[in-house]
């Protein structure tokens, strides 16, 4: 049997009574061999502690966590066979770096020269060679977290996890370490189980990805189907630069079918969808920025003025109000025509368009063509 | 800038060096003088009649060493006794969770302010009844007592500025708790745990309340006890006691030289 990590009904509380903080709320999933698996979400979702949960840094208050046929849950974080990378990078800064790569073999009982050639070996990789007799304060922020990577790897753990490690770095060491990552888990076997509040880097890093709010799981997909059909608001909200639009509209009943009415036009919705409407007068549109275009204003057109442009560099990112108030944006290239206060249309196509209910926030139907 | 508030300070560290200086070089100056010359005029500020008279007869017509190895093995059990217990309990203190944790904490800083005195009279009741009057082991839980809250205290401040993702990298590489305890958290605690050394073999070592009270056996005396009792027996020999003054100050002296480089180069690696 193919090695997995399941988590099943996991829940978390924090203290007793009136200030406890139900931090995960019965989450269940399971991670595949060698996955690249993120959790993503705001701060306080959840994930850092379902991620401590599955080291064995947390204990659960309810719920089992099985790597492959052994339960772990009980197990101490020193029996799992994992590596773990953490946030605030944690090296020992009493020690070299040979000393800090090599630890987890040195307790493992391997003699000095098996851990000499095994730290030379992934030092190499991780472009540390000549680093090795430095302390850790000696070291960029970059290497340290190469230092924290390779004290992980070295093991060769069945499951290593990733505690926001990127986040203590500057925004192009950011990118770079990201490849550097990716090709560390195309070289090494494990899976990786990856927590950050960054969707880009669960985005262009994941082979799936969990997205996380106030303890709940709201979907697990993978990256391209999370952004193309988001399971609900929030998600779709969440996942995208800059935030996908949300606008209120109205469901009518139109002699060729259900429409929706958005911005004073009524564009029809597609029969798919017709059922998950049924019975609802409002709800919510999404829109991506990037599916928003502006034209030279003419008749029969969504109409709006400019409110703000902020340029991108290839792009512009422009905030456009409508005659009642409604602000969207849109990522494009406006080239020189439109200024700021200018009057512009706005065209989109009705595949782009996400429908949410209204209180739930679940989705209802993505692209009404 | 001008002349004063370029030299002012230092005139003035000058100044404060003479008056700190000066006691100790009379000391030294005076141990090393006979006798007979001591209370001589004139007296100058310089002498030469140099003699090791008063430290030959400190070290073999008085009990001087055996104090002086008293004071030792209750000065070294403090700091040991000490060391283990306020880390053990600093450590836990910041890493488990129990109920009354910050009432305990403030609790030990609280008893630390009871003056030795009044610890002292029952600890005499009690060690009597316990026949621990008159042991290394009664005085070194006596002086534990005056010292052990402050310190568990601060190592309790040390340990939370340890984080704990150090130890929890080590729990993950594999390491058990007591593991991780000695190989990452105390190399980060090091200039906590120097402290409480310092401040335990201090306290141990000036004691005079516990050790008048609990060694009432002239063999069991300490320095402090035994050079206040020799002053009165011989008269004031003060040749002799200055001969006694610098030789008490020498354990401490070597201790701080020694202790604050590591104090430092602790301060250094953590910034």
């Amino acid at each position: 049997m193919a090695f997995s990590v399941r988590l099943e009904g996991l829940d978390k509380r924090f203290g007793r009574g009136a200030r406890a903080v139900h931090a995960v709320r019965d989450l269940s999933l399971e991670i595949g061999e060698r996955e690249f698996f993120t959790f993503v979400g705001p701060s306080g979702c959840g994930k850092t502690t379902t991620l401590r949960m599955i080291a064995g840094l947390e204990t659960p208050t309810a719920g089992r966590i099985w790597f492959g046929d052994t339960e772990v849950t009980a197990l101490p974080p020193q029996k799992r066979d994992i590596a773990m990378v953490f946030q605030d990078i944690a090296l020992f800064p009493y020690m070299t770096v040979r000393q800090n790569i090599g630890y987890p073999l040195r307790i493992a009982g391997l003699p000095r020269t098996r851990v000499d050639e095994k730290v030379e070996k992934v030092a190499a990789t991780l472009g540390l060679a000549d680093k090795l007799a430095m302390k850790p304060g000696q070291l960029s922020g970059g290497q340290q977290q190469r230092v924290a990577i390779g004290r992980a790897i070295i093991k060769e753990p069945k499951v290593l996890l990733m505690d926001e490690p990127l986040s203590a770095l500057d925004a192009r060491l950011r990118v770079e370490m990201r490849t550097e990552i990716l090709r560390l888990h195309r070289e090494i076997s494990a899976t990786i189980i990856y927590v950050t509040h960054d969707q880009v880097e669960a985005m262009t890093m994941s082979t799936r990805v969990a997205v996380m709010d106030q303890g709940r799981t709201l979907q697990i997909d993978p990256p391209r189907t999370i952004f193309r059909r988001p399971a609900d608001m929030t998600v779709a909200t969440f996942i995208g630069t800059p935030a996908m639009n949300i606008i209120p509209a109205a469901v009518v009943a139109t002699p060729s079918g259900l429409a929706i009415e958005l911005l004073g036009r009524l564009i029809p919705v597609a029969a798919r969808c017709h059922a998950a409407l049924q019975g609802l007068k409002r709800v919510k549109v999404g829109i991506r920025p990037q599916s928003v275009r502006l034209v030279p204003p003419g008749p029969d057109q969504i109409m709006g003025s400019v409110f703000l442009r902020e340029p991108l560099g290839f792009e512009d990112e422009v905030l456009v109000e409508t005659a009642d108030g409604t602000r969207l944006k849109a990522v494009t290239d406006t080239g020189e025509g439109f200024l700021e206060g200018a009057a512009t249309g706005l065209e989109f196509a009705s595949q782009d368009l996400f429908l949410f209910h209204a209180e739930t926030k679940s989705a209802l139907c993505c692209g009404l063509d | 800038m001008s002349r004063l508030q370029l030299y002012g300070p230092f005139a003035l560290l000058l100044v404060v060096l003479v008056l700190v200086a000066f006691p100790f070089y009379w000391m030294v100056l005076s141990s090393f003088t006979p006798k007979e010359a001591l209370f001589r005029p004139p007296y100058r500020f310089f002498r030469l009649d140099f003699s090791l008279g008063n430290y030959r007869e400190l070290l073999f017509a008085t009990e001087f060493v055996r104090y002086f190895a008293n004071s030792l093995i209750a000065a070294v059990g403090a700091i040991v006794l000490n060391v283990v217990a306020a880390t053990l309990a600093g450590y836990g203190l910041t890493r488990f969770a129990f109920p009354g944790k910050k009432t305990f904490a403030f609790g030990t800083l609280f008893s630390y302010m009871f003056p030795p005195m009044l610890m002292a009279i029952p600890l005499y009741i009690l060690f009597s009844a316990l026949q621990m009057r008159n042991t290394y082991t009664g005085l070194i839980l006596a002086h534990m007592a005056i010292s052990l809250p402050l310190n568990i205290w601060l190592m309790w401040q040390y340990f939370q500025i340890v984080p704990q993702s150090l130890e929890e990298a080590a729990w993950v590489s594999g390491a058990s708790r007591l593991r991780a305890l000695r190989q990452v958290c105390l190399p980060s605690a090091r200039p906590g745990i120097l402290s409480v050394a310092i401040f335990s073999f201090a306290l141990s070592w000036n004691d005079f309340t516990f050790a008048f009270l609990l060694q009432t056996d002239r063999h069991m005396f300490t320095l402090p006890v035994g050079l206040a009792n020799f002053v009165e027996q011989t008269g004031v020999h003060w040749g002799m006691v200055m001969a006694a003054a610098v030789l008490v100050s020498v354990p401490t002296f070597l201790l701080v030289f020694f202790l604050q480089r590591y104090l430092l180069s602790g301060l250094r690696a953590t910034g």
